[in-house]
């Protein structure tokens, strides 16, 4: 009940940093972090996910909305590793945990930065008060699915909508591969178009306006960024997505990354609000640091 | 049973539109949707100000037009109206909260299948989630956008909202409720083009009696996608930015 309470409140209060607070205590006070090690009956480690986790999904029969498309609808919640503080492996920190990263190519896990980018992805990445998300900022793609918190997913006619906890986000998703809008709109969230591939759910972004990062550790993106993330269950109850990125001006190829979702079924769950920045005080903190 | 349907045909004897529907046969609302009135501003009659289109009011019932407060609350509302500029929530880019949400300058989309109604605002990426199905709610749930179970009631999609702050307004004018509020809408597609939104406010630490606002919500035809308004950053991004203040 204790537990339970907590929990509500935190999720009430909706502030990131007491987000942060909370999660930062948890940490500190449960270590070594106990690392999932199975998720869908596969490795969660990123290669070993991702080749376990394809065999299975190619021999897997998904249950059929309706309209005869895969169903994924229901509550949702990335299984990965290290709760994207960081997508590249890293050995941990103050508040980080160990990861081995989330990254399946190029197989050294490493984003294969440009020159340019990889010195201002290195500067960058000690200022965490600068990661958009701590501004209550969307998180694009593919960030939004790293996330502590969960989503659900809906599937009207032609669409497949997903409905974030964290920070009320939400991507509509038409799945009639129509085409993207004028390369003049940019936004936070971005423009994604779907098309259903087989059994996969293929999302194809545009749009974004790079001013996001991927991960807590400064890991970072321009306007030019492409997304095209791929939703596939290999269990009733598990999808492989993967998420390949793709930005000529800042790497020098396309890199790809994935981990698992589960679902959620707990009975009468269902998702609270998560306010963010409405009541946040410590904004003063973030914006007034990041000019310095 | 034949007679039953003669009369229901005689008692209505203008044609009577019939909604685009889903396989189960409940009405379709689906689309891009939007007011072309000016009941963010004020939901009462007023007269044109300083960045505020003069409007008709949106008040039915009372038939006067007017909100009932109860004495307490309506100087509490004075005080508002005064300070306004400042104290309007959506100023500080905050969740409208509901009804408000419904009749932002924003398009908003529905989206449904044929358990669940999702209402997403352009504004600061707000969603509404409404479940169709029986599901318990949490006591003491509180929040901006409150906790909605929605039904139909014939060709009427009712949605009943509980579980709102106190920080949210009706509109700009200052017009504000309690935690005490509830709210019941309805959404009636009366055209291919339009939807008349109706809702109902009961908050007794407030009013004196119900009351009920009714608008039309009209459909976009040029547009296939909603779009995004991150209030908040925007103004971060103007060298502006908008410190929040934590829920007295």
């Amino acid at each position: 009940m204790t537990c339970m309470a907590v929990d509500l409140q935190t999720r009430l209060m909706g502030s990131l940093a007491a987000l942060t607070l909370v999660a930062t205590a948890a940490l500190v006070a449960q270590e070594p972090i106990p690392q999932p090690r199975t998720s869908g009956g596969c490795p969660v480690e990123s290669k070993a996910f991702y080749d376990c986790a394809s065999a299975k999904a190619k021999i897997f029969t998904p249950p059929r909305t309706r309209e005869g498309r895969p169903d994924l609808q229901g509550y949702w919640r990335s299984r990965n590793n290290g709760i994207a503080y960081d997508v590249e492996p890293g050995p941990g920190s103050f508040a980080v945990p160990p990861t081995f990263g989330e990254i399946i190519d190029p197989p050294d896990k490493k984003i294969p930065y440009l020159p340019a980018a990889l010195a201002r992805r290195n500067e960058i990445r000690t200022k965490s008060f600068e990661d958009p998300q701590g501004h209550c900022a969307p998180s694009g793609a593919p960030r939004k699915n790293n996330t502590l918190f969960g989503w659900r997913v809906i599937q009207p006619k032609d669409h497949v909508v997903f409905l974030y906890e964290s920070m009320h986000d939400y991507r509509v998703i038409p799945t009639d591969n129509r085409p993207h809008l004028p390369a003049s709109i940019k936004m936070w969230h971005g423009d994604p178009v779907g098309r259903w591939e087989g059994n996969t759910l293929v999302v194809d972004y545009r749009n974004l306006n790079g001013k996001h990062w991927f991960d807590m550790s400064g890991n970072f993106q321009s306007e030019n960024i492409h997304v095209v993330e791929r939703y596939t269950l290999f269990t009733p109850d598990t999808i492989l997505f993967v998420a390949t990125v793709d930005d000529a001006t800042m790497y020098t190829k396309p890199w790809t990354l994935t981990f698992s979702l589960e679902r959620n079924k707990e009975p009468g769950y269902y998702q609270l609000e998560y306010a963010c920045h409405e009541g946040e005080r410590d904004l003063q903190h973030f914006t007034d640091d990041t000019r310095k | 049973m034949a007679a039953a349907f003669v009369a229901t045909v005689t008692a209505q004897p203008a044609p009577r539109y019939r909604p685009p529907r889903l396989a189960n046969g409940t009405p379709d609302l689906q689309g891009i949707w939007q007011v072309r009135n000016t009941a963010n501003w004020n939901l009462q009659a007023h007269g044109g100000s300083w960045k505020t289109p003069a409007g008709y009011g949106v008040v039915v019932d009372p038939a006067d037009g007017s909100i009932p407060y109860r004495p307490d609350a309506r100087a509490a509302k004075e005080k508002n109206w005064t300070s306004r500029e400042t104290l309007d929530p959506l100023e500080k880019c905050y969740l409208a909260g509901v009804p408000r949400t419904m009749y932002l300058p924003f398009p908003l989309q529905i989206l449904q299948t044929e358990t669940e109604v999702a209402i997403l605002s352009e504004y600061v990426h707000t969603w509404r989630w409404i479940p169709l199905t029986p599901l318990d709610r949490i006591p003491g749930y509180e929040s901006w956008m409150g906790d909605p179970r929605g039904r139909w009631d014939g060709d009427t999609l009712v949605i009943e909202t509980v579980g709102h702050n106190d920080q949210t307004w009706f509109d700009h004018a200052g017009n504000f409720h309690s935690d005490a509020l509830k709210v019941t809408e309805r959404l009636t597609r009366i055209a291919d083009d339009v939807l008349t939104y109706e809702a109902t406010m009961e908050d007794p630490k407030t009013f004196t009696r119900p009351w009920t606002i009714r608008m039309p919500l009209y459909r976009h035809r040029d547009m296939d996608r909603i779009l995004e308004n991150e209030c908040y950053l925007y103004a971060e991004e103007a060298g502006t930015p908008i410190r929040g203040e934590h829920p007295k």
